[in-house]
């Protein structure tokens, strides 16, 4: 089901109305269950295609309640080895080559969103957070739950039940904001996703051009243009999602957690990872940086060392972050990229802090100018990093060949300097708005002007719709 | 629930009063769409529509008159080699109206042909003439010509029209009408803000679409009299070929089937049908793998149909590869002589309407 389809919407306006219609905790679940049910069945066309996932999970549940009665870090070991185990052949890395495929096609979406919940489970049943045995059924709501299915964002179960517990609480302005939300993520998505898909399409297959043979500098200026629009696109289209289930879950009573925070005002690549898919970094940071810091520590005595073991334990954490996103080998490139930001990152903190001391670096690191440049060169590296999620093996290696280092340099130049100078007009611009707001925010608290607010924006999508005559996908759920 | 409900109601409401001021202030502001008595595709840029999909899925409302037609189906070099004006000329005693959009294949010609009837009553059917241009590039099979990453798979052009203002919907068995098609009219009306807004942001960003897409130059007719082909051009011409019909090395049988139910449909209806072999340069006749495959299923087809009342054929006028300004197109100079073969084929076969109801006078 197409997060920006006619049918995605008429589904969630049932769900919403009839989790209305039944606010307690024991309706609203069966809701849920319906709901999930329905959604999961979407994609699929057989029972067959469904099993392979039915069996996944149905192993995790019973590993976890393993893993929960033992509480043994054997267990654990046993619980966390067979869940990725099972989850690498579902979902067919390459490197396995043909050998242990299922020979049917089945539904791997959401297997990735599944495991982290379930490893999360885990961990937290062998340190003992679980008091109780996992009910089936909140288990499968919370590890398929419609809303987060596809990619997210990943809630802790706690918070889950949590809120399933809690009475459904609606009053006017609750809907309001809600439903701003929604129509905020249909503009992003429908919109700005949809306006820089068509020019990523077009300016992608400018620059893969075999007949193309462009000048060092129109290259460099076409791979940088590519490069940008895939990263607005992604992000537009990833943060869109997240406001429209985000928004529907406050109509039926889920509070689900915030996963961006505006990443491109980033001013540095560990600080955009915590404005990025947010939940997903902390559950790195939760399950995989933080013990690894930990183990690391305990090996090395030496105080001197300690900063750096920090930039060890960023380097792990971003490539598996990175290999995570796919199962070929680009991926592999991409987790590299992406360690190496990190851990670059975080030496030249700690070298700068050392050299300059604490005061002085944030007083530099405080001026508007170095603000835009660090942003410039935040955005630079990243968009051009996530170019691995778009080329293939062959295609990346042709344009780094055609680029080389001279080009590659400018390209990451060029776009720091330009995005540099953009943010810094950027926010002279919202520092006018924000002196001008009073005014405007008194005009736009009333209901009908907010409602007409909302109403041109929904116009605004369906006109956008009908330019581009196809919806964009949801890209973030093919990783 | 109620909360709910009262937000839909409001946002609904909201959205009434903005579109209805939009649309007051559209048609306001920038008259109803015009494109004349007669229909041309070919026109479609310097209208609201556009595009020659979208001019014939909305503009073909006019069509249901009683008015004896000829209506030109079929692909751009239908539309560059017959243009309306000239071939209305030829032929004062009907409308002639010019439907063809480029890159048809029969499938989407089919659709054209069954779009225009869908509107028209049964007393206007009886009134058409279809004249369908054939050539081997009509026969290109829907896997190769519309299953591509900008579309929705199998999309042709004409279905993203139905589908683009949600006058149409998609289900299982193909697109179902949303709009009755006898509302067209009102549909158009209703969308006029849509289609300034489209016309207005396309005309402001043809520039960057032009850098971005890369679309070549735009000829003029003085140019394109004036093209003399290389052997180079020439090449890439029937490397695209290739390319575009999917590398085949037959035609399947489908674009056949299509084009036998399509004149079925008309002759049904009390129409007449002319079937005419599109002429294409020599060099391209012998070069393209997929030519021979087409004669030699073609002429079989079209024995069989001219056997049937109110059907003519019309086989490939003589032509000069000179006669070119590329692998298909005729040059405009040529364009003239080209209605007039036309023409006088159409009224030497089944007798017009027009002329019918004068002689029963």
């Amino acid at each position: 089901m197409a997060f920006t389809s006619l049918t995605f919407i008429a589904f969630i306006t049932a769900v919403v109305l009839l989790t209305t219609a039944m606010p307690s905790p024991g309706g609203r679940s069966s809701v849920l269950l319906v709901a999930n049910l329905v959604f999961i069945g979407s994609y699929a066309t057989s029972i067959e295609q469904v099993a392979p996932l039915a069996a996944f999970l149905l192993l995790c549940f019973l590993l976890i309640e393993a893993v929960r009665r033992s509480r043994s870090s054997a267990m654990l070991g046993v619980g966390l080895a067979v869940a990725i185990g099972t989850f690498i052949v579902l979902k067919k890395f390459s490197f396995l080559g043909d050998t242990l495929t299922l020979p049917f096609p089945y539904l791997i979406v959401g297997l990735s969103y599944i495991l982290f919940r379930v490893l999360h489970l885990m961990v937290d049943a062998q340190q003992g957070e679980l008091d109780r045995p996992l009910s089936p059924l909140q288990f499968f709501n919370y590890s398929c739950n419609f809303l987060a299915f596809s990619a997210g964002p990943i809630q802790r179960y706690q918070e889950h039940v949590s809120n399933s517990r809690q009475p459904l609480l609606l009053d006017e302005e609750t809907v309001y904001r809600a439903f701003a939300r929604v129509i905020k993520g249909f503009v992003k998505v429908g919109v700005v996703s949809a306006v820089f898909n068509y020019l990523f399409d077009n300016m992608s297959a400018r620059v893969l051009d075999p007949a193309s043979h462009p000048a060092l500098p129109l290259l460099c200026a076409r791979a940088v243009a590519a490069a940008l629009f895939y990263a607005v696109y992604l992000y537009a289209n990833f943060a869109g999602y997240m406001d429209i289930v985000i928004g529907v879950g406050r109509l039926i009573g889920q509070e689900l957690p915030e996963n961006f925070n505006r990443p491109f005002l980033a001013r540095n690549f560990l600080d955009f990872w915590s404005r990025w898919h947010m939940t997903l970094s902390d559950w790195f940071k939760t399950y995989l940086f933080n013990p690894l810091l930990k183990t690391l520590a305990a090996r090395v005595t030496s105080p001197k060392s300690v900063p750096y073991l920090a930039v060890i334990a960023f380097f792990v954490t971003f490539l598996v972050m990175g290999v995570w996103h796919g199962t070929t080998a680009v991926f592999v490139i991409y987790g590299l990229l992406m360690g190496a930001g990190a851990s670059v990152n975080k030496l030249w903190q700690v070298a700068i802090t050392q050299r300059l001391g604490k005061k002085r670096y944030k007083a530099i690191g405080d001026k508007p100018l170095v603000i835009g440049l660090a942003r410039g060169m935040t955005l630079a590296y990243f968009a051009l990093a996530l170019s691995c999620l778009w080329l293939d093996m062959p295609q990346l290696s042709g344009l780094v060949q055609r680029l080389g280092v001279a080009g590659l340099l400018a390209c990451y130049a060029g776009l720091s300097v330009t995005a540099g100078v953009a943010f810094v007009a950027w926010d002279a611009v919202v520092g006018l708005y924000q002196s001008m707001l009073p005014n405007v925010t008194s005009v736009s608290n009333g209901v009908i002007v907010r409602n007409l607010s909302l109403a041109l924006q929904i116009l605004l999508v369906l006109t956008v719709a009908s330019f581009f005559h196809k919806a964009p996908e949801f890209v973030y759920r093919a990783f | 629930m109620k909360l709910i409900l009262k937000q839909v109601a409001l946002l609904i409401g909201s959205m009434v009063l903005l579109y209805g001021a939009t649309l007051a202030l559209s048609l306001l502001l920038v008259p109803r769409a015009q494109v004349g008595q007669r229909l041309d595709a070919g026109l479609a840029t310097q209208s609201l529509f556009m595009t020659e999909p979208k001019y014939v899925f909305l503009a073909r409302g006019q069509l249901n008159t009683a008015a004896d037609k000829v209506l030109l189906v079929g692909a751009s070099n239908m539309q560059a080699g017959f243009r309306q004006t000239q071939m209305q000329a030829q032929l004062p005693q009907v409308e002639v109206h010019n439907l063809s959009v480029g890159g048809s294949n029969m499938t989407q010609v089919g659709q054209i042909v069954n779009i225009v009837r869908e509107v028209q009553t049964p007393e206007a059917r009886r009134h058409n003439t279809f004249v369908i241009g054939l050539w081997y590039g009509l026969f290109a099979d829907d896997a190769a010509r519309w299953y591509t990453d900008d579309r929705h798979p199998g999309d042709t052009d004409i279905d993203i029209e139905r589908y683009r203002y949600g006058f149409y919907r998609r289900t299982a068995h193909g697109p179902a009408p949303v709009l009755p098609p006898e509302h067209l009219d009102w549909g158009v009306t209703l969308i006029h803000p849509y289609l300034v807004l489209d016309r207005t942001a396309r005309d402001l960003t043809r520039s960057l679409r032009n850098f971005l897409a890369a679309k070549p130059e735009v000829i003029t007719d003085e140019q394109r009299n004036a093209t003399v082909l290389s052997d180079a051009d020439k090449k890439k011409y029937l490397a695209f070929w290739r390319t575009y019909m999917g590398s085949a090395q037959t035609l399947s049988d489908a674009p056949f089937l299509v084009l036998e139910r399509t004149v079925e449909r008309i002759l049904a209806d009390g129409g007449r049908v002319v079937l005419l072999d599109i002429p294409i340069p020599a060099w391209h006749a012998q070069g393209a793998v997929l030519q021979a495959d087409y004669s030699r299923r073609l002429w079989p087809l079209l024995d069989r149909l001219k056997a049937r009342p109110g059907v003519t054929v019309v086989p490939a006028f003589d032509s000069t590869d000179d006669d070119f300004s590329d692998e298909v197109h005729p040059k405009p100079r040529v364009t003239n002589l080209w209605a007039q073969r036309l023409a006088s084929a159409v009224t030497a076969g089944p007798v017009l309407p027009a002329t019918q109801s004068a002689s029963m006078n």
